[in-house]
């Protein structure tokens, strides 16, 4: 079958997945976390897709919102779980769904949609997929918070980013087990899939953006 | 332009041999083989270029549809087995890639080694594709359409014939050698070529020779090597330091080059696992001859009782524990037993996969009460 070495560093991921996060974005991921769920009116319904081992989801649920987060990997959702499982407020709802399965849930059901650092694992096609079906999940003047990995506008930004991207992409292999290319431009992405952008907020030499955007009509 | 791309190719085929163990994604979506229409056929497989260049290449003068998910850029049976290749990845490549509105149909083919990771019924019930699991070989895909999906026993078997034994050496020879060789390059320049040289024989004679040997194997491949090696340094006048490192290092290499030989191999399960003891067992009681595990065997364990419309479990030494069948068996007819005489359940298989089977991530969830007092 599979090299055992591989096999290792493939399926030791959840454990190692915040860590390496931290790391990849030099300690920014925790500023990004806070800044999305501030982003999010308190006690608001809220779909979270790709919620990961729980970062966001954790703030979020302390805000009062009512959250269903979703994520396609048992082990992430187990980690949530456990970390999600003292803290005060609603208990969110739990779905082992891709983000893509998304087409299943209510629709105009939410009052906002989270994205973290998840866009960046999709391919262009499912982005556009992901992103419109979830314009149909908000109801009208809902917001999307949607977060992740771009590439920088000024040149110098972008020849220092390519310079730090190998050692980057080495340690987030090594250590979180996941590459991700960055989402050439997350807000036009967003304005593509029907939303009227609001505010872009950059981080990380402009390598890391928050783009908040709303269902118009 | 073409005899460029060609040579492209090879060049890809070579690296991705060599370095077969590092992830090689490509890109997700749809891809358009020959000129198929509404009715042509949908195949999937897992975003490894390596695969995805095969598989087509397999395709030539057919008109089909090709499904890429994503799955990590890792080959289909490991990206199945470690949970990178499930039902998730088949059903976003489904919804997103646009397939559905080119076809009139909702029939995907998927790799037969697919099946330890991915669930058909799921899919079905999530995106409304019904799976069938085609061969495991990308070669024998023209015939399985041509007959209109006839699965030869053949084309069920996974084989560790030579060449796929030469490519395994290649796999493990590649960064071993470098590793070797440049780490020697560093100390001793004038070992480095002839230990990479050696790491390279071995792993040949590993992938070769290692299975057919009687135990002690690793002592015995190792000390081959180091009567091969301690023979070329005496004729070349090595001196006693040279002949110490002639006699030790072939037995430190065959350690490194079989670490994980089993999990190298199709024909035995990973010996890394916690779950090498496991046994697969049949509840006769519930098999009403689906014949699902007979379909995705890679080990033609199972043999159908058309009278009884059972299967049996005839060559269970043969299983390597990939989970297909359990994972598949729509009546949770089949399970794994640990040495300790516990059972798995199929729900367990298929929501860890493999993952489950090394403990590396979860602990294995402990059985319902009423099973523990049965």
């Amino acid at each position: 079958m599979s090299s055992l070495a591989l096999m290792r560093w493939l399926e030791a991921t959840p454990e190692r997945y915040d860590a390496g996060m931290r790391l990849v974005t030099f300690g920014r991921v925790d500023r990004l976390h806070e800044a999305l769920a501030a982003a999010v009116p308190e006690g608001a319904r809220v779909l979270e897709v790709g919620c990961g081992t729980g970062a966001v989801t954790r703030r979020l649920v302390a805000r009062g919102a009512q959250v269903t987060a979703l994520d396609q990997s048992p082990e992430m959702l187990e980690q949530a779980r456990r970390r999600l499982a003292d803290a005060p407020g609603a208990p969110p709802a739990w779905l082992e769904q891709t983000a893509a399965e998304i087409d299943t849930l209510p629709e105009a059901a939410f009052d906002a949609v989270v994205m973290s650092l998840c866009l960046s694992e999709m391919s262009r096609d499912e982005r556009s997929y992901v992103l419109r079906t979830a314009l149909d999940r908000l109801r009208p003047g809902g917001s999307l918070l949607a977060a992740d990995e771009v590439i920088a506008r000024r040149p110098d930004r972008r020849i220092l980013h390519a310079l730090l991207r190998g050692p980057q992409w080495l340690l987030g292999w090594l250590i979180a087990g996941s590459v991700s290319q960055p989402v050439p431009d997350l807000a036009a992405e967003v304005a593509a899939a029907g939303y009227g952008v609001r505010r872009e907020t950059r981080w990380l030499a402009g390598s890391l953006a928050l783009v908040q955007a709303e269902r118009v009509s | 332009m073409s005899a460029l791309s060609a040579l492209g190719g090879l060049v890809r085929d070579v690296l991705q041999t060599a370095f077969r163990l590092a992830p090689w994604p490509t890109a997700t979506g749809l891809r358009v083989v020959g000129s198929p229409g509404p009715d042509s056929p949908v195949l999937l497989t897992a975003n490894y270029d390596f695969t995805v260049r095969h598989v087509i290449r397999a395709l030539r003068g057919c008109d089909v549809w090709l499904v890429v998910a994503p799955a990590k850029g890792i080959n289909v049976w490991c990206a199945a087995g470690a949970g990178h290749l499930t039902t998730h990845q088949v059903v976003t490549a489904l919804k997103t890639s646009g397939v559905a509105d080119r076809v009139n149909h909702r029939d995907v083919i998927l790799p037969q080694l697919a099946a330890t990771g991915v669930e058909g019924l799921q899919v079905f019930r999530r995106a409304r594709w019904r799976v069938r699991f085609g061969p495991v070989r990308a070669a024998d895909i023209p015939d399985y359409l041509a007959t209109g999906g006839v699965k030869s026993d053949a084309m069920r078997r996974v084989e560790f014939g030579l060449r796929d034994r030469l490519e395994m050496a290649a796999v493990w020879a590649a960064p071993v050698s470098l590793l070797v060789g440049g780490l020697t390059w560093v100390f001793r320049p004038v070992w480095a070529l002839p230990l990479a040289l050696l790491a390279t024989i071995l792993a040949v004679a590993v992938f070769l020779v290692y299975d057919q040997l009687p135990g002690p194997r690793q002592l015995l491949l190792g000390a081959g090597g180091a009567l091969a090696s301690v023979a070329v340094v005496a004729v070349a006048g090595g001196g006693l330091p040279a002949l110490a490192a002639a006699l030790l290092a072939p037995f430190a290499l065959v350690a490194l080059l079989t670490f994980d030989y089993a999990g190298s191999t199709p024909t035995e399960g990973s010996g890394g696992f916690d779950g090498q003891d496991w046994k697969i067992r049949l509840d006769p009681e519930r098999c009403e001859g689906v014949y699902s595990c007979f379909e995705v065997c890679p080990e033609a364990v199972y043999e159908k009782h058309e009278g009884s419309r059972r299967v049996e479990l005839a060559h269970d030494e043969r299983c390597v524990r990939c989970g297909a069948c359990v994972v598949q068996c729509p009546k949770d007819a089949l399970f794994f037993e640990d040495g300790q005489g516990g059972r798995i359940e199929p729900a367990t298989i298929r929501q860890f996969k493999l993952n489950l089977a090394g403990k590396r991530t979860v602990a294995v969830p402990p059985p319902p009460e009423e099973q523990k007092s049965a």
